[in-house]
């Protein structure tokens, strides 16, 4: 009896729960969400005011300090709503948040991360750059010691929740020869008449997940205080880093699920209405055998990914493994994607039906938690032994 | 006001529901509370916030609780699950009977239930313990007002051309229909509260019941079998132009589909 696959009553029960709350709130307006390109507001609101923003934190601040298979099944969940607000959400919940929580001090706890759990604050995690993002050695936004705190100097890119943030966790070098062993986080507030802090930048357009709203932040010169120096020594915020990689590859992992789910579902009602000389087309083979390999990835994908969630939960050491659920199932999401496309023939290159949405959601997911070619590149050195 | 609310968990409307047997139906493991069952849910909790008291959920299931912390996430206070193998495939009466048989001991104001499971549609649970448990009931309630002063309760139900508002005394059963309230979404806390909440177990024998009873009434009603819906036909393209098209549609329309 050692190898169970169940989920427990009570995590059946979150589930359904959280279904409820997505088919509620969020499914009436998957099509507003991704036509209007603004950050719902409204939404955001009554979804926070229900408490999901605080499903990792520690219940003195008003989390629920959640296993990491209900953390999971809320963003499968959340992801088969809409992509774009599951990613603003995730990334309140999981990345903005994380690294406040863990080296936060009393102060700051109070000041940011229970506001952000009530929604009332929004938070994101800055990586990327012109010229880095899967490697982060090669981050330039600056950290300089200087008396009673730092100086950041920096522009980072592709910044969800970046034109709506009001604290982020920033990456940036104490010396850029240093490489990954120079890297740190910082918490850096937004600039306002009271505070030194960040200002955005250019707003980005997406193709997908279009509600969350992306932009460009830059750093200059702000000045921040000792204690928003995140961690405990000096250059190790790869390792840092690395505590929360696993987490966020297997949650990619669900968003991908979730899409590839909601496209082959819909196509699947498709093709037994659509008629075709005389037949519906799932009638036909070639339809049949897109439908037949879907669903053995997606249930080995499905499978493999709540794998990973149940190594995490068990602290069992899964670095390589969540790079495999990412990629597995975020390529199984591209096939089930571009097939649903193929399913719906020409309809599909018009945005009155949904394929379009699953296919442009989709891509969004290839290059969080590292591009897939990075990871296979490792994943391929690490089978071979190289 | 102590008040208890019969809830049951149905397939989901999306769930895929084949004819497997004569008797018997295959049905996708994907259940969630009955939607009736979740506006009886919310008046018991609105009645709870207006006047103080207590409300336990209850249901007669031996696989699944879910409904009952439902009920739970959205307030209820207690949650009862009524579980015995002879229960398995109870039809209306024995789970009635069952019911009734808890309650017929206990102090209350109002029992609330859905209008009907949206599962066999059969809406006579509700009915039947009030009956057992020689109480007045009403169905199909889209308005409640309570008096627990006088121990009254006036209620409004829809009928062809109107509504009919109906005064009763309590203690009373009321089934609920859709326009009686919007059940409300569970805050967080109150869903961790329901995942870690004790639901009390009862079987038959500790409600006192003789089990013969309860096999006698299961022979009540014998389902003789289940017969699927006929398949849609196929699409029949007219092909000839305007107007001879229109004339055959309309043809089709009166003579095949019959709708005109």
């Amino acid at each position: 009896m050692a190898l169970d696959f169940t989920f427990t009553e009570e995590q059946e029960f979150f589930r359904q729960t959280v279904r409820d709350v997505v088919n509620r709130l969020i499914m009436p307006r998957v099509k507003e969400l991704d036509e209007k390109e603004e950050f719902p507001w409204d939404l955001w609101r009554e979804f926070a005011s229900l408490g999901y923003l605080g499903i990792r934190h520690e219940e003195k601040y008003g989390g629920m300090a959640l296993d990491t298979i209900s953390q999971m099944i809320f963003y499968e969940e959340l992801a088969r709503g809409s992509c774009g607000f599951a990613m603003s959400v995730i990334m309140q919940v999981l990345m903005g948040t994380y690294f406040i929580a863990r080296f936060g001090n009393e102060e700051i706890k109070q000041r940011i991360l229970v506001p952000a759990i009530k929604g009332e604050k929004i938070g994101t995690i800055c990586f990327t750059e012109d010229q880095s993002g899967s490697d982060l050695a090669g981050t330039r936004t600056l950290a300089t010691k200087v008396p009673g705190g730092w100086r950041i100097n920096g522009r980072k890119q592709w910044i969800t929740n970046g034109p709506i943030a009001d604290f982020t966790t920033v990456m940036a070098t104490v010396d850029p020869k240093l490489g990954l062993k120079g890297l740190n986080f910082f918490l850096v507030e937004k600039k306002t008449s009271e505070r030194d802090g960040f200002v955005v930048g250019q707003r980005l357009h997406k193709i997908g997940s279009r509600c969350s709203v992306t932009s460009e932040l830059i750093y200059d010169n702000v000045f921040i205080p000792e204690e928003n120096f995140l961690g405990e020594e000096i250059g190790k915020g790869v390792q840092y880093a690395a505590e929360i990689l696993n987490e966020v590859r297997v949650m990619t992992a669900m968003n991908a699920l979730a899409i590839a789910k909601n496209a082959m579902d819909d196509a699947r009602e498709y093709a037994k209405n659509r008629i075709a000389f005389g037949n519906p087309i799932s009638k036909y083979q070639l339809i049949r055998e897109k439908f037949a390999k879907y669903w053995a990835w997606y249930e080995a994908s499905w499978n493999y990914a709540y794998k990973c969630a149940w190594m995490i939960q068990n602290k069992i050491p899964c670095t390589n493994e969540c790079m495999l659920a990412k990629y597995f199932a975020t390529e199984m999401c591209m096939y089930a994607v571009e097939e649903a496309m193929r399913i719906y023939g020409g309809n599909a290159f018009s945005t009155e039906y949904p394929p379009q949405r699953y296919w442009r959601d989709a891509k969004f997911l290839l290059y969080g938690g590292g591009t897939h070619e990075v990871l296979c590149d490792y994943l391929g050195r690490v089978f071979l032994k190289d | 006001m102590e008040i208890f609310v019969l809830v049951k968990q149905v397939p989901d409307p999306e769930a895929m529901i084949k004819v497997k047997s004569d008797s018997e139906l295959d049905i996708e493991n994907r259940y969630f509370t009955n939607f009736f069952d979740e506006i009886a849910i919310e008046a018991a909790i609105r009645m709870k916030e207006k006047f103080g008291g207590k409300v336990t959920v209850l249901t007669v299931d031996n696989h699944r609780v879910d409904a009952l912390r439902r009920g739970i996430s959205m307030g209820a206070d207690e949650a009862i699950q009524i579980t015995d193998p002879l229960l398995e495939e109870a039809n209306p009466f024995a789970i009635s009977r069952a019911i009734a048989s808890y309650l017929k001991d206990k102090p209350f104001d109002l029992i609330l239930a859905g209008r009907q499971a949206m599962d066999d549609d059969a809406g006579i649970v509700g009915p039947a313990v009030a009956e057992l448990l020689e109480i007045p009931h009403v169905n199909a309630i889209v308005s409640l007002e309570i008096d627990p002063q006088k121990k009254e309760a006036l209620v409004r139900r829809e009928v062809e051309e109107g509504k009919e508002i109906i005064a009763c005394s309590l203690p009373a059963l009321f089934t609920c229909q859709k326009g009686l309230c919007s059940p409300r979404i569970p805050q967080v806390l109150n869903v961790m509260k329901a995942m870690k909440a004790q639901i009390k177990k009862l079987d038959i024998k500790s409600l006192g019941l003789n089990p013969n009873e309860i096999l006698g009434l299961k022979d009540i009603i014998k389902i003789k079998n289940y017969i699927s819906p006929p398949k849609r036909p196929p699409v029949k393209m007219i092909k000839e132009d305007f107007p001879e098209n229109v004339k055959i549609l309309v043809k089709l329309l009166r003579e095949e589909a019959k709708v005109i």
